[in-house]
């Protein structure tokens, strides 16, 4: 099925990379006589297959297009006017992709296609152009550029996948420059492995750091941190201080509620009251507490008599929908008693 | 007694890619602030009925109080609960009946991002992470981030309502005082 590897050193000269633009059109036709009855997807299936790492497409196309921009559009000018225009066309098709990445991993692929490709005085490029607007569907024409580079690299990009994504073009370049080997498998993204495992990964690695994006917007001064190191212990100082925050702050609370004066507390539900009725519009807030106050609570208002003042509190409350009935939620057990005499207490009043 | 309305997370399926829904969003509403003032203050009266009015009682209540504000959507708001629901059970005699969870992976956060060699700072990090958050001690990674920071944000909302509230409280007080002193 052609020779392997020879056309590389042949012509390259202008980087690597055009040694690998002519591999694909061997490869290409390969591909083209198997796939012609299943996909008749057009050149957007090319790209799919990083949508399928959950890439968006514009992700994928940036990446594909660092390294070597000339290749990539080159080899898809027919499928696409640009290659810039990959992002606008390519739509996410799992499956016909997946299918497609098992069987082109089973060819190898020799950079053969030489006389017809490397003889012409052009440069590759225009047989390129040549070759695939034979037909529209050769879908992978981006495939299968990294493909010979991709067995000998794979251990390292299993190493490396740790590396986060700034790497994955350096390591893409760096192995370019090697020498080609003849088994293809599908590209996921430069410089990554591709079997299910390592998109798993990958997938649940992107979940990770969108996470902890997250998190280090919400507290301050993480997002001009670098490292995860030291962001996991801003986030935990942050943690810890807001936790002793709220100590101090039930301390206050404590050493103010037992000197509420529940019978006097019309006042303070007023000024409590203010900012909750403004905000919030029903205004039922506000009706309770005027009834409220026109309650007898003054002249019950004493701290030994509790009780009525309980119940007209509680009955403030009433409109949140709480479970005042069942505050064995916050483990105040006791108060199940209370409101349920609240109630009968009211009508005596 | 009263179950705890759990309403499955969004979040819930193991496949989901991405976080859709920041979760500081819904903690920084009004809704949410005023929704958390009245338990808190229904709480409070409780305490102050019950004469129970020590900071560590009234840390709790708050805490109870955050945690039934977050309707039950969030892991830790779930185990706050059950543990005060598990301490009562005891405190009234009867038996801990607590779901068991099975402990999935000992070593469950790994780094992801990073050094092979400074991962086990990262690790050893999220393993402290963990443990601040209540409940949330054994959970991979993912969880684990977005429990924390359901709860920061919580955190947040729930030291500002406080604030506030003992700033009115105490103001109150106060002039209460002084009001009740004159008449």
């Amino acid at each position: 099925m052609g020779s392997a590897g020879s056309y590389g050193v042949g012509t390259g000269n202008s980087g690597a990379y055009m040694t690998e633009i002519a591999e694909p059109i061997r490869f290409d036709e390969e591909i083209r006589s198997l796939i012609q009855a299943r996909f008749d997807a057009p050149p957007v299936s090319g790209g799919s297959f990083t949508a399928l790492l959950g890439l968006s497409a514009n992700q994928a196309v940036g990446l594909l297009h660092e390294p070597g921009a000339g290749e990539v559009s080159a080899s898809a000018a027919a499928s696409s006017p640009t290659g810039l225009g990959h992002p606008l066309g390519w739509s996410p098709t799992f499956p016909s992709n997946a299918g497609l990445a098992e069987r082109a991993a089973s060819f190898p692929v020799f950079a053969a296609a030489d006389s017809p490709a490397s003889s012409s005085g052009g440069g590759p490029s225009p047989q390129l152009k040549a070759e695939p607007s034979d037909s529209d569907s050769s879908p992978p024409l981006p495939v299968p550029i990294d493909k010979p580079r991709r067995p000998a690299k794979r251990k390292d990009c299993e190493k490396q996948k740790a590396k986060g994504p700034a790497k994955k073009l350096k390591t893409a370049e760096e192995h370019t420059e090697d020498d080609q080997l003849p088994y293809v498998h599908v590209r996921a993204r430069r410089g990554q492995a591709t079997d299910s495992h390592s998109l798993a990964e990958r997938a649940r690695r992107e979940k990770i750091n969108a996470r902890m994006k997250l998190l280090q917007e919400l507290v301050p001064g993480c997002s001009k941190i670098t490292g995860t190191a030291l962001v996991l212990d801003e986030i935990i100082n942050h943690v810890q201080s807001l936790q002793r925050q709220v100590e101090f702050l039930s301390m206050r609370l404590a050493a103010v509620t037992p000197r509420i004066d529940f019978g006097g507390l019309d006042s303070f539900l007023m000024a409590e009251c203010g900012p909750l009725a403004a905000s919030n519009g029903r205004g039922e807030v506000a009706l309770d507490p005027v009834s409220w106050s026109s309650d007898p609570a003054p002249g019950t208002g004493q701290r030994t008599d509790l009780r009525p003042s309980q119940q007209s509190s509680t009955a403030w409350v009433y409109p949140y929908g709480l479970i005042n009935h069942g505050t064995s939620l916050f483990g105040y057990g006791a108060a199940n008693s209370v409101p349920l005499n609240s109630n009968q207490s009211k009508t005596d009043l | 007694m009263i179950m705890i309305m759990i309403s499955t997370d969004a979040s819930a399926p193991a496949k989901r890619r991405t976080k859709p829904s920041p979760p500081e969003n819904k903690w920084r509403t009004g809704a949410r602030e005023r929704a958390y003032r009245s338990r808190l203050l229904e709480a409070l009266r409780a305490a102050g009925e019950r004469r129970a009015s020590g900071p560590r009682a009234v840390k709790e209540a708050a805490d109870s109080a955050l945690a039934l504000t977050a309707r039950g959507q969030s892991r830790w708001s779930r185990a706050v609960l059950l543990r005060r629901r598990s301490r009562l059970l005891v405190r009234a005699g009867g038996r801990i009946r607590r779901r068991k969870r099975p402990r999935r992976r000992p070593v469950g956060p790994t780094p992801g991002t990073g050094q092979p060699e400074e991962g086990k700072k990262v690790r050893d990090r999220l393993r402290a992470l963990g443990r601040l958050v209540p409940g949330c001690e054994n959970l991979s990674t993912a969880s684990l981030l977005e429990e924390a920071a359901d709860y920061v944000a919580a955190l947040e909302m729930q030291v500002k309502a406080m604030r506030t509230l003992a700033d009115d409280l105490s103001a109150a007080a106060a002039s209460g005082n002084g009001r009740r002193a004159e008449g």
